[in-house]
């Protein structure tokens, strides 16, 4: 007797479907033993998380907090997948965001540029988180380095270089010490909705959201970018400069992630201070791989990913367990929906002598 | 001289977790399986091993404990990406975040609390040598432990029809595969090996280079060290040499600090990344220019018999 996998003749959409929500569900089993571990009564912590999250108004305020940069950090890492790169550098590039957008809020006058202020600083995010993705890029292109490896080590390095800042010439006088730079002139923050923290980030993120996915889908250049990904000999054939391409996509996807580091210093913070992010870069390889690369399936997953992060923060007030939560739950939901993606090509079989 | 000497010193010490990480590296990738979840692996080996620690108080326990968690853990991933036949920088990249997040977890009350660091002991003669004598030879258990692991790595690898065989499996799965050998048992068993030896890596973070327990406590040293077994050329000698210099990159930024010179703590922080992507750069130029193909040739990819890879 043997088990053995056996190929599927056909395979559909609801099988995709039911694979994800047993997998998903798996994940909330294995997740619930970790917390009975920590001595937490798992159906009393989800009980909870369902009536914070999802019954009240500001459990909806926060998971939309939430959803917006990891719809951004999504894209980003989607984008270079698309071209089967792996751009684990999104959580540099949203700091090195971070860092051009505060530059722009204290080198530049307020009254001068008046309401174009907030442009210039998106613009801002838009280089600095370009030009850090661009790095790993570059030397891929190149050189054929790993971008694996020098995207995410380069993240060591921009949050150092957020730190230097931080506790260097950037720090606010009249902080006591603390290691945060002046609040941005009223002109240099994104406006909220009504009284709640979900401010015009969210549109921004969808706007690219729109954007990469018509790209990706109507235009030359999404089309050049996939079939690169899928067979570089055949693109280089038909004429497309693969390695320009390399370049252009780690650029445009820094440029994205940078601009979640933008929403979220003008949106929610109103000035750079340490962890600001809290991992939505490494975030976003999740929501990218959960959408299967797909702009618009990044829209659920992000908000997947965000109920994550929202119920973490539900349990670090009521147990007092760290954020690290997060992360736990990231890598079983990852590893169940990896583990489970055979099963929608495959049956297990057992067989008999 | 003296801050030289004792320098070595310290990069022997950050040197040996990266050598134990990038040696577990090198069996796995040998044989054709990547580990990205090293960095994962290396805070599960130091978890285990500082709360073992505290347990019992037996250094021997707590490497016990820290090596079969880190195999266990790592057959989680190598289900996920041999048995299931999912991706294996994805899985990794899982493993690494279940690491992080484990660690976190658990050692958020283990924050404060302290243990005893291993002691050093100095071999007789060999620790007279001027210069290396004391960073080589006067040093603790695991140091020389790390020496064995890379003579039996070497050995096992180069020198026997075991390691002969892993290397094929690397190299090219299907001609094993029709010589009647288990493609996936032989990978899932080095790959576990190697998760075992990055497990030893991690409990040298809380059993020799701290005495009490910090978040984060292996800072991104396991990314550094899947640069590592690159630049290695996927071999135990090499890793030990790469491992070395690391560490000295490392300890250099720590000696530094302390003297207060003039450059910014955190911007001598940012120097043991940035050498290891220039390092890593500069490898793979050489590499191509001179058209020599290391990487093992079925790295990375999924065997299954009977499909077209």
């Amino acid at each position: 007797m043997r088990l053995f996998f056996e190929k599927r003749t056909t395979t559909t959409p609801l099988g995709h479907t039911a694979t994800i929500v047993g997998a998903v569900a798996l994940a909330l089993v294995l997740g619930a033993g970790f917390l009975a571990l920590v001595g937490v009564n798992p159906l009393e912590a989800y009980a909870l998380v369902v009536e914070e999250v999802f019954l009240s108004g500001y459990g909806w305020q926060d998971l939309l907090v939430k959803f917006t940069p990891l719809l951004f950090t999504g894209c980003a890492v989607a984008l270079a997948a698309q071209m089967r790169l792996w751009n684990i550098g999104a959580e540099g590039q949203f700091h090195m965001g971070t860092v051009f957008v505060t530059w722009g809020s204290l080198h530049l006058n307020p009254d001068t540029w008046g309401w174009s202020m907030i442009l210039i600083m998106g613009l801002l995010a838009v280089a600095g988180g370009g030009l850090w993705g661009s790095i790993p890029g570059v030397l891929k292109s190149r050189f054929g380095v790993n971008e694996i490896i020098t995207s995410l080590l380069l993240n060591y390095v921009a949050v150092a270089w957020v730190d230097q800042h931080l506790f260097g010439s950037w720090r606010d006088p009249a902080s006591n010490n603390f290691p945060i730079t002046r609040e941005f002139a009223e002109v240099a923050r994104l406006p909220s909705f009504g009284y709640t923290s979900v401010h015009f980030g969210l549109i921004l993120a969808l706007v690219v959201v729109l954007v990469m996915a018509w790209v990706l889908l109507k235009t030359k250049l999404g089309f050049q970018i996939q079939l690169t990904g899928d067979n570089p000999d055949a693109a280089g054939y038909a004429g497309v400069n693969g390695r320009l391409l390399i370049i252009l996509v780690f650029a445009f996807s820094g440029a994205i992630a940078g601009l979640a580091g933008f929403s979220e210093v003008t949106g929610i913070h109103y000035r750079l201070q340490q962890n600001i992010s809290i991992g939505y870069g490494y975030t976003g390889i999740i929501v990218a791989w959960l959408a299967r690369n797909h702009p618009l399936g990044i829209l659920l997953s992000a908000l997947f990913m965000a109920v994550i992060f929202v119920s973490a923060e539900v349990l670090q007030i009521e147990y007092g367990l760290p954020i690290a939560m997060v992360y736990l739950y990231q890598g079983v939901i990852l590893f169940t929906v990896l583990g489970s993606e055979i099963f929608t090509e495959y049956r297990l079989r057992l067989r008999t002598a | 001289m003296e801050f030289l000497t004792q320098a070595l010193v310290a990069a022997v010490e950050m040197g040996t977790p990266l050598l134990f990480a990038t040696l577990g590296g090198v069996i796995s990738e040998r044989a054709g399986v990547i580990n990205l979840g090293m960095e994962g692996l290396l805070l599960v080996g130091a978890l285990v091993a500082f709360v073992t620690m505290l347990g019992t108080q037996s250094y021997l326990a707590a490497l016990g404990a820290a090596v079969v968690v880190a195999g266990v853990v790592t057959m989680v991933h190598g289900l996920v990406c041999l048995v299931l036949r999912a991706n294996q920088i994805a899985s990794g990249l899982a493993l690494t975040l279940f690491g992080t997040g484990l660690s976190g977890l658990f050692g958020d009350q283990l924050i404060g609390k302290t243990i005893e660091p291993l002691d050093n002991h100095a071999l007789p003669l060999l620790s007279q040598i001027p210069l290396i004598g004391p960073a080589l030879f006067d040093q603790d258990v695991l140091v020389y432990l790390s020496y064995s692991c890379v003579l039996a790595t070497w050995f096992v690898l180069y020198k026997s029809r075991l390691g002969l065989t892993i290397r094929s499996m690397g190299e090219n799965p299907a001609v094993c595969d029709t010589m009647g050998l288990s493609v996936l048992g032989y990978r899932f068993w080095c790959l576990v090996a190697g998760g075992m030896l990055i497990g030893l890596g991690g409990a040298y973070f809380s059993l020799a280079l701290n005495s009490y327990w910090v978040d984060n406590i292996t800072a991104g040293r396991g990314w550094i060290a899947v640069a590592l077994v690159i630049f290695a050329f996927w071999d135990p000698v090499k890793a030990l040499a790469g491992a070395y210099l690391f560490g000295f990159a490392i300890a250099l930024e720590l000696r530094l600090q302390l003297l207060g010179i003039g450059l910014s703590p955190y911007f001598l922080k940012m120097l043991p990344y940035l050498l290891t992507i220039l390092v890593l750069t500069t490898v793979t130029i050489r590499n191509q220019r001179r058209g020599i193909q290391v990487m093992p040739a079925g790295l990375g990819q999924g065997f299954v018999r009977g499909e077209k890879h």
